[in-house]
C-alpha cells in the first residue's frame, strides 16, 4: 500500500491557507469597531453607490428596482453579491446605502 | 350634575326637617294631622333612597372612567409595540441577524425538427437562501427542484456555504461552492440571468466548465488606482472520473483519492465598463472503481504495483474570459480547455477495467446583446432585447462523448422584459455535430423565468 504523504502542491495550498487566515483574523481584531455614525450615508456616498450599482450590477444582470427589497433584505443581498461578484467592501457599502435609501 | 344633586337634597333635608318639627307640635293638638305627619315620614324614607341611588350613580361614573384611563393606556402600549413591529420589518437596521430568500423558476416548450421531440419542459425551481450574521458570516444555500422526464422530483443542492468576511479584502469560502472558473456557471446560469435558454455546448453539466466543488476557497478584491484586482483561489475535492470515462466537475461529498484540486481565477478591470479574467485549476483523477467503492466508508487505498503510473491521471484547465457592458449594450466572451492524462479505469464497458487515452476539451462562446430601450418610443419596443450567441465544444480521446456533445451551437433570440427579473424568451438554436453521420439538429425554444 502506498504511504500517505503531504504532496507539494497539498502542503503549499494549506500553508497559503493558513496565512491568510492568520492575516484576516489579525486584521479582524485590529479593525476598529464600526460606529453607528459612520453606518449613516452621506448624499455622495449615494451618489457613488449608484455608479456602483450601474457598473457592477449590470454587467451580467438586470438591474433590479431598489423598491423590491427591505433595508434588511438588501443588507443581505449585497453581501452575498459582495462575495459572489469579489466587490471591493467600500463599493458594497456605497452600493446598500444607494438601495436603502432608493426603496 | 353632583354638586347640584347634594345642594337639592341639603335643601330638602333642611324643608322637611322643619316641616317635622311643626308636625310633631301639630300631632300633640290636632288628630287629623297625623294623616299629614305620616305622609312626611314616606317622603323622607324616599328621600334617603333617593340619596342612595345618588351615592351608587357616582361611584359607577368613576369606575366607568377608571376603566377608559386604562382602556387609552393599553391602546398606546400597542401602538408603540406595533410600531416597533413595523420597524423591524421594513427596516431592520437594529438586527444583528438579517436573512434574504431569494431564487429563481423557469418554464418553457422546446421543440425540435427531429421526429417525437417537441415538449413542454416544467424548468426548475431554485429557491436560495441567505442568512447573514452582522457584517462578519452569511450562510448561503440554493437547492434545485425539477421535473425528470420520467414524471419524477429531481432535488439537487447547487450550493451550500459559509462566507466568512474577515475584513475588507478576504473573504473564506467554505462548504459547496459554484466553481469560480470562468464566468458562466458562478454568475450567469440562472435562467432570468441566462439570456439564451440554455448554456453554451461545453459550459453545462457534462462540459468542460465545472458546475461546482466542495471545499474552501479564499476570495475578494484589492483597489488597484481607481481599479480593483479580484480573486478567487480554491482547494477543492476536484474532478472525479465517471463511470463512461469522461471527466465529472462537480462537487461531491467526499474525494475519491484524496488529491486537492488547486484552481481559481483573476479577474480585472480597465475601465469600469469592461472585466477580463483568466482562471487555471490543477489536480489529479483516479480511475472510477465502481459505486460499491466510491461509497465505501473508508478512503480508497491506490495501489501502488502500477509500473506504468496510470493510477492516477494529472488534470489541468485554463481559460480566459471577458465581459463588457455599456448602457443597453451587453457583450461577453469564454475559452476554456483541458486535458487530462492516460488513465487506468473501469468503465461500463469494460468492467474489469481499461486504460482511458488521453482527452482533451475546448469550448468557447461569444454573446451579443442589445435592450432597445432607446428605439422609438414604443414601450413594447423598449422591453425587446435580440440577442446572438455563438460557440464551439470539441472533445478529443473519447468517442462516445465526442459524437454526443462535439458541435458548433448557433443561437437567435429575442427576450422581452415584463419587469426587471421577468422575462419572455423565444430563440432558434442550431447544432451542428461535428462527428461524421451524426444529423443537425434546429431547436425552437420558449422560456419564462422569474428571478426573485
Amino acid at each position: 500500500m502506498k504511504q500517505s504523504s503531504l504532496s507539494p502542491i497539498k502542503g503549499a495550498s494549506l500553508i497559503l491557507f493558513l496565512g491568510v487566515l492568520l492575516m484576516g483574523t489579525a486584521s479582524m481584531a485590529a479593525s476598529p469597531a464600526k460606529s453607528k455614525a459612520s453606518q449613516k450615508p452621506d448624499p455622495m456616498q449615494v451618489v457613488r453607490g449608484a455608479k456602483a450599482w450601474k457598473n457592477n450590477c449590470g454587467r451580467c444582470h438586470n438591474l433590479r428596482s431598489p423598491k423590491e427589497l427591505t433595508d434588511a433584505e438588501w443588507d443581505v443581498s449585497v453581501t452575498h453579491m459582495r462575495v459572489r461578484a469579489n466587490l471591493l467592501a467600500p463599493e458594497a457599502e456605497d452600493i446598500k446605502a444607494f438601495l436603502k435609501a432608493s426603496n | 350634575m353632583r354638586k347640584i344633586l347634594c345642594g337639592t337634597s341639603a335643601l330638602a333635608v333642611i324643608f322637611f326637617a322643619s316641616l317635622d318639627a311643626n308636625a310633631q307640635s301639630i300631632q300633640n293638638t290636632d288628630p287629623s294631622s297625623q294623616a299629614l305627619l305620616e305622609r312626611i315620614e314616606k317622603l323622607e324614607s324616599e328621600l334617603n333612597a333617593l340619596r342612595q341611588a345618588i351615592s351608587q350613580s357616582a361611584q359607577t361614573a368613576d369606575a366607568a372612567q377608571a376603566t377608559a384611563q386604562n382602556a387609552i393606556k393599553t391602546v398606546n402600549v400597542v401602538q408603540k409595540q406595533t410600531a416597533k413591529a413595523m420597524q423591524g420589518r421594513y427596516s431592520g437596521a437594529e438586527s444583528d441577524a438579517k436573512w434574504h430568500l431569494a431564487g429563481y423558476a423557469d418554464v418553457g416548450f422546446v421543440g425540435s425538427d427531429r421526429p417525437g421531440a417537441d415538449s413542454f419542459v416544467t424548468g426548475k425551481f431554485n429557491p436560495g437562501f441567505h442568512f447573514q450574521y452582522k457584517d462578519l458570516l452569511v450562510f448561503e444555500s440554493e437547492l434545485e427542484f425539477s421535473t425528470t422526464s420520467d414524471g419524477e422530483t429531481a432535488t439537487e443542492l447547487e450550493y451550500s456555504q459559509f462566507d466568512i468576511i474577515l475584513n475588507d479584502y478576504i473573504t473564506v469560502v467554505a462548504g459547496k461552492y459554484l466553481s469560480p472558473i470562468g464566468q458562466f456557471q458562478e454568475r450567469l446560469h440562472p435562467s432570468w440571468i441566462n439570456k439564451i435558454q440554455g448554456a453554451p455546448a461545453g459550459f453545462g453539466h457534462d462540459g468542460v466548465q465545472p458546475t461546482s466543488d466542495t471545499g474552501v476557497q479564499v476570495r475578494g478584491a484589492v483597489p488597484i488606482g481607481k481599479s480593483r484586482l479580484t480573486y478567487s483561489l480554491a482547494l477543492g475535492n476536484g474532478p472525479r472520473t465517471t463511470s463512461e470515462g469522461g471527466v465529472a466537475l462537480e462537487g461531491v461529498g467526499r474525494d475519491d483519492n484524496s488529491n486537492k484540486s488547486l484552481g481559481g481565477r483573476l479577474g480585472f478591470f480597465p475601465i469600469p465598463n469592461l472585466e477580463i479574467g483568466g482562471s487555471y485549476l490543477t489536480a489529479k483523477v483516479g480511475g472510477y472503481e465502481g459505486e460499491a467503492v466510491a461509497h465505501a466508508e473508508t478512503p480508497i487505498q491506490v495501489s501502488s504495483d502500477d509500473p506504468l503510473g496510470l493510477d492516477q491521471a494529472r488534470y489541468t484547465l485554463w481559460g480566459m474570459d471577458g465581459a463588457y457592458s455599456k448602457g443597453a449594450l451587453s457583450a461577453r466572451f469564454e475559452y476554456l480547455k483541458s486535458h487530462r492524462g492516460t488513465l487506468f479505469s473501469i468503465t461500463g464497458e469494460e468492467p474489469l477495467g481499461d486504460v482511458l487515452p488521453r482527452l482533451g476539451m475546448e469550448a468557447w462562446y461569444g454573446q451579443v446583446s442589445y435592450r432597445l430601450s432607446n428605439v422609438g418610443d414604443s414601450d413594447f419596443l423598449h422591453n425587446l432585447e435580440p440577442v446572438i450567441r455563438y460557440g464551439q465544444f470539441r472533445i478529443s480521446g473519447h468517442d462516445e462523448l465526442e459524437e454526443e456533445n462535439a458541435q458548433d451551437r448557433f443561437n437567435v433570440g429575442l427576450n422581452y422584459w415584463l419587469a426587471p427579473t421577468i422575462v419572455a424568451k423565444a430563440g432558434l438554436e442550431w447544432r451542428n455535430f461535428k462527428v461524421l453521420g451524426v444529423d443537425s439538429e434546429q431547436l425552437y425554444q420558449f422560456q419564462i423565468a422569474y428571478g426573485f
